[in-house]
């Protein structure tokens, strides 16, 4: 039956609303609950909930109409239906997932009342009931169908007993002339596994019941009914007859392939989310360069001890990462920048995201204000906002702002890394292993301690020359930290 | 980064009177808290997070609801880009709304079914005037209706804007309370295309600013009432995430 939708009430005083926004278009699929329009009323938008799953058959409000409690909106097709001034009596055109059980409504007789093995062609929707012995032409024919969901194989039916099983279980279900019926699912939404079944055969085996069933009677590979079906080829190979079989070891027996399933975090989800935007919104260009770091390497080795001795702090890289990077901003703002259809947001301040890892999943504490920090109360902070961050003591303002970020994939050992760009960002430094590598000096090769930059930038926004640029400035930055970090200190 | 969403208590037993928390998130840019109140709705109507009260601040912003239209935006556009001002369309009900500073910004996330109001609207944006009105009262000032607008008035002076909008029956946007803004800001706008009041503040009122914290517990408490359930302030320690 077709739903139409109405106004409401919305409450005592409420006698009429404006139409706002349709968020349905007509034609567009509804789930249940699913908001379709909004009924704005005083100073309030109120998203009308679809009153019942379709889709959206006729739309008789417009955008900007005022219309009466209970007055007619629109109307909500169920599957099969569509809108009768179309007249044709056509009920399929409307429905073309061809699925009965979403179509009650159409005239395909349940399946409790076709006597078996007498299922008239077409009667047997996708999806319905067959048991294996049912006649295996019948089930795959189908022919009123439009679009059968999936080829089916071998003449047979998609299913066994409702069941959906993969092309291998089917296959050994089967062979073996068994009753998935019979056996309790342990794979994802009580699926039967490979493993059930074998495991069915062999308690079947052990029971030495059913001798009259041969097990695993030559499987006939062809449909039974169809014409000429090959015999086995002679194999051409016969000439070359082997000596030794290939030896089986005892591992390579057919094992359970097991997966386990849990929910999705809540974190999951969120970085889920991110990335994909991420990817989907900002045109991803990752360039790379080779950073000279010993100078910096003996600069940090001589500061470290006194640093925690007399503050406690662990001086990392980090700090001084974050300085030459913030220099690098400010030369080059295009990348400290953000953007809109239609603007450039150019930020004025300088608030350095760092990924930080954790066994619940990534997060970005955001380090603020970065251009007006000493090296020490950066070293601090960072390594605050990393405790709390694995301590899962983030405040909402400390993820909150960032305008940069750096992510340190040499954590664990990377050495190059193309990072995604933390949206609406433009911009990411992909910082790596320290080590020591050959590198050719003055036509001599030396050992030096080297590390790979990796900067993933938002090409809609920044041309490669300030990304190159911007980069290079780092690189230089960092290879020569005496040079500049006395006046940025 | 995305704004995390708290995730929902255990269900207490005594679930006849479940209470609301309520966190100050400080402040926060208006897009973000957009964003993260359109992900709370969904999760609250998935039962996935309880009622909640947001009190936020913003940077200034002027946000256009959707009775609203440019005829109530003082200057063009793009002059309130060059100000700083960002100009955001927004699904609630109503006209131009000014955030800024100084603001006790509320976003009622609730199912509308759990609380006295039901389903019928109206009466939900009386309740918000109401716990508005009472939490004002207590500083003395005689703060009012006005209709047939929507907000609340001290004399002629406009102190606190509503804006709702309603998705799967879960309430969110909701109220502003000017506490201490720059009133000059609100001369950019017709503040709600009503022209002929003026805008007042808690401080312009009292000649004193009260802190964010002592306004956030009359709000509280005087929600509280109104609602019939506690409204709890919470530390917006996002530990589970």
């Amino acid at each position: 039956m077709p739903v139409t939708i109405v106004v409401p009430q919305l409450g005592e005083s409420v006698v009429e609303g404006t139409i706002g926004k349709w968020l349905k278009k007509v034609g567009e699929p509804i789930a249940k609950d699913e908001p379709i329009v909004e009924i704005i009323t005083d100073k309030i938008n109120i998203e009308l909930p679809a009153p019942s799953a379709g889709t959206l058959g006729e739309i008789t409000a417009a955008e900007g109409v005022v219309a009466q409690v209970g007055e007619k909106l629109g109307v909500i097709l169920g599957a099969g239906e569509s809108m009768p001034k179309n007249g044709s009596g056509a009920p399929a055109g409307a429905a073309p997932q061809g699925s009965a059980k979403a179509a009650p409504s159409t005239p395909v007789p349940p399946r409790s009342e076709v006597p078996q093995g007498d299922a008239p062609l077409g009667a047997v929707a996708a999806g319905s009931r067959m048991t294996p012995s049912a006649p295996m032409a019948g089930g795959g024919g189908a022919t009123t169908m439009s679009a059968p969901p999936t080829p089916l194989p071998h003449g047979g039916e998609p299913s066994e007993d409702g069941q959906r099983l993969s092309p291998a279980v089917r296959k050994l279900v089967k062979e073996n002339g068994v009753d998935v019926s019979q056996i309790r699912g342990s794979g994802m939404g009580g699926r039967v596994t490979r493993e059930d079944v074998v495991t069915h055969l062999e308690a079947r085996k052990v029971a030495g019941s059913a001798p009259g069933r041969a097990p695993a009677a030559a499987p006939p590979r062809m449909p039974a009914g169809t014409p000429g079906g090959p015999s086995p080829a002679p194999a051409p190979a016969a000439a070359r007859a082997p000596v030794k079989q290939v030896p089986v070891p005892s591992y390579a027996a057919p094992g359970a392939r097991e997966e386990t399933v849990e929910p999705l975090s809540q974190v999951r989800k969120m970085i889920a989310q991110q990335m994909t935007k991420s990817k989907h919104t900002a045109a991803h260009c990752t360039v790379f360069d080779e950073v000279d770091m010993t100078s910096l390497v003996e600069m940090r080795g001589r500061m470290k001890e006194k640093v925690l001795r007399d503050y406690g702090i662990k001086l990392t890289y980090m700090p001084f990462i974050v300085k030459a990077v913030v220099r690098g901003l400010r030369e080059h703002p295009i990348l400290n920048a953000s953007m809109t259809d239609t603007e450039v947001h150019y930020k004025k301040y300088y608030n350095i995201g760092i990924a930080v890892h954790r066994d619940q999943g990534l997060i970005v504490p955001v380090l603020h204000d970065a251009d007006r920090k000493t090296l020490l109360q950066m070293a601090q902070e960072i390594e605050d906002l990393g405790t709390r961050a694995r301590g899962e003591k983030l405040k909402l303002e400390d993820i909150q702002g960032g305008t940069f970020t750096i992510t340190n994939a040499g954590m664990f050992g990377a050495t190059a890394s193309a990072p995604i760009i933390n949206v609406p960002e433009v911009g990411i430094l992909g910082v790596h292993l320290i080590e020591e590598r050959a590198v050719v000096r003055d036509h001599r090769i030396v050992v030096r301690w080297m590390m790979t930059l990796a900067l993933s930038f938002d090409h809609r926004l920044v041309d490669g020359t300030p990304a190159v640029q911007f980069l290079h400035r780092v690189k230089e930055l960092l290879e020569d930290p005496e040079n500049w970090l006395l006046d940025a200190i | 980064m995305t704004l995390p969403i708290p995730v929902a208590p255990a269900p207490a037993d005594e679930a006849a009177v479940p209470p609301i928390p309520a966190y100050d998130l400080g402040r926060v840019p208006y897009r973000a808290a957009l964003a993260f109140q359109r992900r709370a709705v969904a999760a609250r109507a998935q039962g996935l997070a309880p009622d909640v009260l947001y009190l936020v601040e913003h940077d200034p912003v002027l946000t256009v609801g959707r009775s609203g239209g440019e005829a109530n935006l003082r200057l063009p556009a793009g002059d309130y880009a060059r100000l700083g001002i960002e100009v955001v369309d927004v699904e609630r009900g109503g006209d131009v709304t000014y955030h800024g500073p100084g603001q006790i910004v509320g976003y009622p996330i609730v199912a509308l079914d759990a609380l006295p109001s039901g389903r019928d609207l109206h009466r939900y944006l009386r309740d918000l005037e109401e716990g508005l009105i009472r939490a004002i009262a207590t500083f003395g000032l005689a703060a009012e209706r006005r209709p047939p607008y929507t907000g609340v008035w001290v004399g002629s002076h406009k102190v606190a804007a509503i804006g709702v909008a309603v998705r799967r029956w879960v309430a969110f946007h909701g109220f502003a309370l000017n506490v201490d803004p720059n009133l000059r800001h609100f001369d950019l706008i017709h503040p709600c295309g009503i022209r002929h009041l003026g805008v007042g503040s808690l401080a312009s009122l009292l000649g004193a600013a009260p802190s964010r914290a002592d306004v956030s517990a009359r709000l509280a408490a005087s929600f509280s009432e109104v609602w019939g359930r506690p409204v709890q302030l919470a530390s917006a320690d996002f530990a589970h995430v």
